[in-house]
């Protein structure tokens, strides 16, 4: 068996070689397809990366959410295409009293968004994102400050904190502590700026460079009929996560008088929403490049057929000295599954090469996995198996007295 | 006692049905000896090539028995029928069918890979094959760069590589001017001398002094069958003359 393996891939390698040209354009289809998974699964893959560092931060973080009962994609896309996301939360602001109240915790603050018409002083209206969260946000979720400080017990009826390129919207300056915002009716102190921050996929779902940040009772009051989306729990043994989340579930659940619609997350799972979204645009880009894996494979087939057509004399030569019509269909399927590996092999390299340029000029650095590599390895087994199997058995089923008369 | 290879009964080969059926093959009853150098004769259209695609198991006959070596082989899978045809059968055509894309050396080491020779003793068999035939020097040339004397030298030796039970050679004169004729065929008849059975087809009368028997087909069937060697001086290939003077020895012992 293994004797004829290698026959066959001689024979395939002596085939390619002969037709130096068709084969390397042939393989260049393929490369080009697994180029651009390369290139989309690398990219995303430095996201997730990025995700799941920002996570790393935190390994002593435990979020409370509200599930709902809705199939993830439904989910997502409600969360791309609604503004307010979780709309419907059955989390109470009391909740986070009740977490905080339990021994693991340190500290748990719950946060709800809305978003307001803002005027400054000077009348400017803007549209923002709100955050209302407790004074602990800042202890569990340590931002840096650019000017002034976090919201205290003392100050938090009328004390916001903004964000650093909301801050030069409204008020044309990085520094507007001691100045003040209307909203709602209500006059609000600027206390504090966030310093800026460069990547805005966190597990908060928010983007703090564009965000009030204010009490969260203050924001029910005004609004009324808040949504508690998220709740922040700082835990003081980081080692028993697992079982600080246990007892955070039951004594939810006991509060909630047994339902149990909500998720109490950790470690990596706290990324998930961001992440959930990422997998599916991955996704749907690497169908896109998958479109041009499939052009390729149809290059592939074409050769074959081609070279079926042209080596017909020969198909019928092998026939007569006792080739079995399995031989022919394993000669044509190793030379369809070489010219796709090839360009498999070809395809990681450009990619990367492509990954890279891209990397100089954005802040992604390319992200490289045996996943991949191993994923791409398949794929191109399959697109050469797929894609060859039609002209090899073309190839074995000829009729070797019909392929001799076939003389060139 | 001459061995028999080979054993046709009642083959019949029908192209066609109804008004447009018409037999290539009809009733054809033939048996053929070890060492045995058959020329089948005919006008064209008398089955002569379709009775050698079906003894070279290319081809199927429509109903009748073919036994090769004792064991029906009409009506075995097409896989097992290719490994018989590597192993028992060795094929000569008129047009050489050489593989243009490969030097002789691997042309002739072709059955080889069926059989399942590793690829080092494929090309040493083969290029003693090649030497045996005078064409040791153009291993590596290609089939285009050979005259077709060479060309054809090269298939003979290609037919005879595997040592098969049988060669079959569909008219390997017809495409050659005479002196390379008569030199492919002082070939055959070395092979043949050397206890190769060979079956081959021709149109040429003059090459008939080269065979043991002489067959005329006439519309699918045999019209005139002349053996002008007695089987019992048949060549017999070198292992079945041993072996046949073991048995006399043995039978002298008792």
């Amino acid at each position: 068996m293994s004797l004829l393996v290698r026959t066959h891939l001689r024979l395939a390698r002596t085939s390619i070689k002969e037709n130096r040209t068709r084969s390397f354009l042939t393989c260049l289809g393929i490369a080009i397809g697994i180029a651009s998974i390369i290139l989309i699964l690398s990219l995303t893959g430095s996201i997730s990366n990025l995700i799941t560092s920002e996570i790393g931060n935190s390994q002593d973080l435990i979020v409370v959410r509200p599930s709902t009962s809705k199939d993830e994609l439904t989910s997502v896309i409600e969360e791309l295409t609604s503004a307010n996301s979780f709309e419907r939360s059955n989390l109470q602001i009391e909740d986070a009293a009740t977490i905080a109240e339990l021994e693991q915790v340190v500290a748990a603050a719950p946060i709800a968004q809305s978003v307001v018409t803002v005027n400054d002083e000077d009348n400017v209206v803007a549209s923002a994102t709100i955050l209302g969260t407790t004074p602990d946000f800042f202890t569990i979720n340590p931002l840096t400050f650019r000017y002034g400080s976090a919201i205290t017990d003392k100050n938090k009826d009328t004390a916001i904190v903004i964000g650093h390129t909301l801050s030069l919207y409204l008020f044309n300056t990085s520094n507007p502590v001691g100045r003040t915002l209307v909203f709602h009716g209500q006059r609000f102190l600027v206390v504090g700026v966030l310093e800026e921050v460069m990547d805005t996929v966190n597990f908060n779902n928010t983007d703090y460079n564009n965000i009030i940040v204010m009490d969260i009772n203050v924001l029910n009051d005004l609004i009324g009929s808040l949504q508690v989306q998220q709740i922040n729990v700082k835990v003081a043994n980081t080692g028993e996560l697992a079982t600080t989340a246990e007892t955070i579930r039951t004594a939810l659940i006991e509060q909630h008088s047994g339902d149990t619609n909500f998720i109490v997350a950790y470690g990596e799972a706290i990324a998930h929403p961001a992440s959930a979204l990422l997998t599916i645009i991955s996704g749907m880009l690497a169908v896109v490049a998958g479109v041009s894996l499939v052009v390729g494979g149809i290059g592939v087939m074409n050769i074959m057929l081609v070279s079926v057509a042209e080596r017909n004399h020969e198909i019928g030569i092998r026939k007569a000295v006792g080739a079995s019509s399995r031989n022919i269909l394993m000669q044509f399927m190793f030379e369809s599954l070489i010219l796709s590996i090839l360009g498999g092999f070809l395809g990681i390299i450009l990619g990367y090469i492509f990954a890279f340029l891209v990397s100089i000029v954005t802040p992604f650095t390319p992200f490289v996995s045996w996943h991949i590599i191993l994923t791409v390895f398949l794929t191109t087994f399959a697109v050469g198996v797929l894609f060859g199997i039609y002209p090899a058995i073309k190839a074995a089923t000829k009729n070797p007295i019909d392929s001799l008369k076939h003389y060139r | 006692m001459n061995e028999e290879i080979i054993k046709l009964e009642k083959l019949t080969k029908r192209y066609g049905y109804g008004d447009a059926e018409s037999f290539a093959l009809k009733d054809f009853d033939l048996t053929i000896k070890r060492g045995e150098f058959i020329m089948i004769m005919g006008p064209s259209g008398c089955g002569k090539t379709t009775l050698l695609n079906i003894i070279g198991l290319l081809d199927r006959a429509t109903s009748g028995k073919y036994l090769l070596n004792d064991e029906n082989v009409a009506s075995i899978s097409s896989a097992k029928q290719s490994r018989i045809r590597a192993k028992k059968i060795g094929f000569i055509f008129q047009n050489f069918n050489l593989i243009e894309d490969l030097p002789i050396l691997e042309n002739v080491a072709l059955p080889l890979i069926y059989v399942g020779m590793p690829q080092s003793v494929r090309l040493r068999t083969a290029s003693a094959a090649l030497k045996r035939f005078h064409l040791g020097e153009k291993e590596y040339y290609y089939p285009y760069q050979l005259s077709g004397g060479q060309q054809q030298r090269a298939a003979i030796a290609r037919a005879v590589v595997s040592n098969p039970e049988i060669i079959l050679a569909d008219e390997p004169t017809g495409n050659l001017d005479s002196r390379a004729s008569y030199a492919v065929m002082d070939e055959l008849k070395r092979i043949h001398e050397e206890g190769n059975t060979i079956v081959m087809v021709t149109h040429n009368p003059a090459l008939t002094v080269y065979a043991t028997r002489v067959i005329n087909m006439l519309d699918g069937q045999i019209a005139t069958d002349v053996k002008t060697v007695t089987d019992e001086n048949l060549p017999q290939p070198i292992d079945v003359k041993v072996k046949k003077k073991k048995s006399r020895m043995k039978r002298r012992r008792h």
